[in-house]
């Protein structure tokens, strides 16, 4: 440890001599000298107005010792460190405040939603939902299996017994009143959208037209919210909330 | 010379070196928070849903009104909008106080769910659409229970977004 230390505090000295006097002598990297660096750090205080040429040769060939270093040196080497671990911590504390923000800031649900901020997703999940809503809630009485094949393509968990449900009063009128059911979304929005899963405000209109002896038309105004997922490349409706009380 | 001299020491190595890793750590943080909070992206869906709020807010507020405290209801009227729709509320004030105070309804409503449906977020503009259920109570009788279909077009103001026109969708003449 000694030795080490020696050879430290003649480094320095060598590098603060090179610094102030760098015409006088070339600095020399040479095998430590434990005895002569003792003396130099013990008598440097003794002669403060010592230049580092009297130094040097008042001990005979031996790196010279700047009289303000040995002062110097002892708080030096303590405050090198002290320095680089507050660094240290005012840095480390600096990324962990970074990382912790810019997760905080990534996780904000406002950016996890992409609704209109992807573009193409967007258009993507409102096109087939349209299309979806449009052919699951048509019926026309003279091709029940049509509305079937819709709900099997377009709907998916929760939303096929909701489907039936809604559908069956339908189901059960159409023969006897010849009854055809065109819903056609008016407007979509697209209140969120993350990955796969997406919610779409719906408004639809629904024209239901009984084509017995008198053809008689009546519209009714829909407006419903749909969950929808997307698998394998297509957007399917798995819940529909109709805001019932 | 002075890294010769620091690189003797263990200790000094250590402090070196864990002071580098530091700084490279504060660094990369540091430039993936300014990444993070520079997003395009971010700011259009900070857009987003400022003008879906604001746009819900002022439906809700269109749709509410309490004959006892017509004022106070018909100043959230003219604060949530902008534009012509608010100048055509300033404009009809005074009739419509006069109809409301004979009708002495109290007009009530909830936001069932909202979306944004067009964006402009340079131009300020912004279109929404609102499923609402609005209950209007008269002195006599029982309240009336009906749910709309608001479509807003949201215009932004100093004061944030405003309403600028506000209908309920048109029903009929698309079905068929």
């Amino acid at each position: 440890m000694s030795t080490t230390r020696h050879l430290v505090n003649r480094r320095r000295r060598l590098a603060t001599v090179a610094a102030t006097a760098p015409s006088e002598r070339t600095p020399a990297t040479g095998a430590p000298a434990p005895a002569e660096d003792r003396a130099a750090v013990t008598e440097a205080p003794a002669e403060p107005g010592t230049e580092p040429g009297t130094a040097e040769a008042g001990e005979a060939g031996e790196p010279p010792a700047p009289t303000r270093l040995p002062t110097r040196l002892p708080r030096l080497r303590f405050r090198l460190p002290a320095a680089l671990c507050a660094a240290t911590v005012l840095l480390g504390a600096f990324a962990a405040w970074a990382f912790t923000s810019a997760a905080s800031l990534r996780e904000d649900p406002t950016r996890q939603n992409t609704a209109l901020t992807d573009i193409s997703r967007t258009s993507e999940v409102k096109g087939q939902i349209t299309e979806a809503v449009g052919a699951v809630f048509s019926y026309t009485y003279a091709s029940p299996g049509k509305s079937d094949q819709a709900a099997r393509k377009y709907l998916t968990g929760k939303a096929v017994q909701q489907h039936q449900d809604m559908l069956a009063e339908v189901r059960a009128q159409a023969p006897k009143q010849k009854l055809v059911l065109t819903t056609t979304v008016t407007e979509s929005g697209v209140e969120l959208l993350d990955g796969d899963r997406a919610r779409l405000l719906v408004f639809a209109d629904q024209s239901n037209t009984r084509t017995g002896k008198e053809e008689e038309t009546t519209y009714a105004a829909a407006m419903f919210a749909v969950d929808a997922v997307r698998s394998e490349g297509t957007w399917r409706i798995a819940a529909i909330d109709t805001f019932t009380r | 010379m002075a890294r010769v001299r620091t690189t003797r020491n263990p200790l000094v190595v250590a402090a070196v070196v864990l002071t580098v890793a530091a700084a490279g750590a504060a660094g990369w943080g540091g430039w993936s928070r300014y990444d993070a909070a520079h997003d395009d992206a971010a700011a259009y869906a900070e857009a987003r849903d400022d003008a879906l709020a604001a746009g819900e807010q002022a439906v809700q507020n269109m749709n509410t009104l309490d004959h006892a405290h017509l004022e106070k209801g018909l100043d959230s009227w003219e604060a949530s909008t902008t534009g012509d729709l608010h100048r055509q509320l300033v404009d009809g004030r005074e009739a419509f106080v006069k109809q409301i105070e004979t009708a002495k309804t109290v007009s009530t409503a909830k936001v069932l769910s909202g979306a944004v449906t067009e964006l402009d977020d340079r131009a300020g503009k912004a279109g929404v659409m609102v499923a609402l259920r609005v209950t209007v109570s008269a002195p006599e009788g029982e309240p009336a229970v009906k749910e709309n279909r608001m479509l807003g077009q949201l215009t932004r103001t100093s004061e944030g977004w405003k309403l600028s026109a506000l209908g309920q969708a048109p029903v009929g003449n698309t079905a068929g």
